[in-house]
């Protein structure tokens, strides 16, 4: 086949359609994008109304690598909230095929002493397991138990909570709580101190 | 467009070809998102606007888009809409947008969409497709708000959100109970759907072999005359007829 005759062929108006509605679509996405794009100032907001159901002024905290890591998991944003609470968001691994859950705890501290979880909730059902059990009271329920170095587990060396009735969708779940509240318990503890 | 016309797809698309109770399409979503009415609302008028705007855009391009690559071009028609409704929702609506989750990035490759495109839209013009678009949404729609209903209150005592009692039965919100709801919906609709569909074939019938009252017949004809008139009429059918 010459190059005249591929420009004149079926395969190469096939590929000219293709490319032209791909590009069109992608610049009007481009533009959309732009336009309703959503802030980590708005998504934040967002979660503190999804758990305390209206709006409240919060504060970002930044703390090192080393700090927002451990066994459990990794902390991605902290905020300490006009109530003097701290909204950590967490994410724990252990899920189903390696999968995570990312999830906002809420560490209650009553003067300056970490009193318990208050609130637990979902960051959002996209790209993780559908966990639609979870209400806020499944672990603030514990807090009597929340004593000494006990974390949360699906076994029986801990503060036993299982939710779906999935093992692994509840070991993510645990290990993203568990993630804040050693986080809470060796980091925001020391610092409330 | 006529009414005929328009009244037999606004027909087709809400109860003939149903696409949930009667094609059994967009089982993935209807089983997944029915917990709630208002999921079911939500996921229902997502997809109608995705497949009004796939239909006409679909339509309008059906002689432009070679046959060898109009899945790929349907596709990316679809996605593009998919990502709209995603967007949209996600800066106005979080809540529709946290409780849809996965699904809703799925709907790309929802079987009702790419179904229509390739059966209808791809075929017929511009105000067909869209009303076609219309109504296969609304019939979705309309079957995934019953689903997500009856769910929602047999098992949490609520409707859309308010709660109607205590009682409830925590296998309706489970994925069982999804299955237990969908199929005995699917039976109920085609088994009233079929009385329906029976009742009115039977008329019809009824009105295409019932005789016709002769007008031009004398009343005072003898009635030798008259049997012999009727013989001839039939033999004239039946020689019609094996023509």
């Amino acid at each position: 086949m010459t190059v005249k005759q591929f420009f004149k062929s079926q395969a190469f108006k096939c590929i000219i359609v293709l490319l032209v509605i791909a590009l069109i679509a992608g610049g009007l996405l481009a533009i959309l994008n732009d336009v309703l794009y959503v802030t980590d100032e708005e998504r934040t907001m967002r979660a503190i109304e999804k758990v305390y159901g209206k709006e409240m002024q919060y504060e970002e905290l930044s703390y090192s690598a080393e700090e927002l890591t451990n066994d459990y998991g990794t902390i991605s944003k902290v905020y300490l909230l006009e109530n003097g609470n701290y909204m950590v968001q967490s994410t724990g691994g252990g899920g189903y095929k390696g999968g995570t859950i990312t999830v906002w705890t809420v560490l209650a501290y009553k003067d300056g002493a970490f009193t318990g979880i208050e609130k637990v909730v979902l960051e959002s059902y996209e790209k993780q397991t559908l966990m639609s059990k979870l209400t806020y009271e499944v672990y603030s329920a514990h807090n009597d138990e929340i004593t000494g170095d006990v974390y949360f587990t699906t076994g029986s060396d801990g503060i036993k909570v299982v939710i779906s009735g999935a093992t692994y969708s509840t070991n993510a779940l645990n290990n993203a709580v568990d993630c804040a509240l050693y986080f809470a318990r060796n980091t925001l503890s020391a610092k409330e101190a | 467009m006529t009414g005929k016309r328009f009244k037999t797809i606004a027909f087709d698309g809400l109860l003939k070809n149903n696409p949930t109770l009667r094609l059994v399409l967009g089982t993935c979503p209807t089983l997944a998102l029915s917990t709630a009415a208002f999921n079911g609302i939500g996921m229902g008028l997502a997809v109608t606007f995705i497949l009004i705007c796939s239909n006409v855009l679909i339509s309008l391009l059906r002689k432009t888009i070679p046959n060898a690559v109009r899945i790929p071009a349907f596709v990316i028609i679809i996605a593009t809409f998919v990502t709209i409704v995603r967007m949209v929702l996600d800066k106005f609506i979080p809540s529709l947008y946290d409780s849809m989750g996965v699904y809703l990035p799925l709907i790309v490759v929802n079987c009702i969409i790419l179904g229509r495109a390739e059966s209808f839209a791809s075929k017929n013009k511009v105000l067909d497709s869209a009303c076609d678009g219309l109504f296969t949404g609304l019939g979705f729609t309309c079957a995934l708000t019953l689903i997500g209903a009856v769910r929602e209150i047999l098992g949490a005592g609520a409707i859309f959100g308010y709660t109607l009692w205590d009682f409830k039965i925590e296998f309706f919100t489970s994925s069982a109970g999804a299955f237990f709801v969908y199929g005995l919906a699917i039976a109920i609709f085609n088994a009233i759907y079929s009385k329906v569909e029976n009742v009115r074939r039977s008329k019809t019938f009824d009105l295409r072999i019932m005789p016709k009252p002769d007008v031009s017949a004398p009343d005072n004809l003898d009635p030798e005359e008259s049997e012999k008139a009727q013989a001839s009429t039939t033999a004239d059918v039946a020689a019609k007829e094996v023509k």
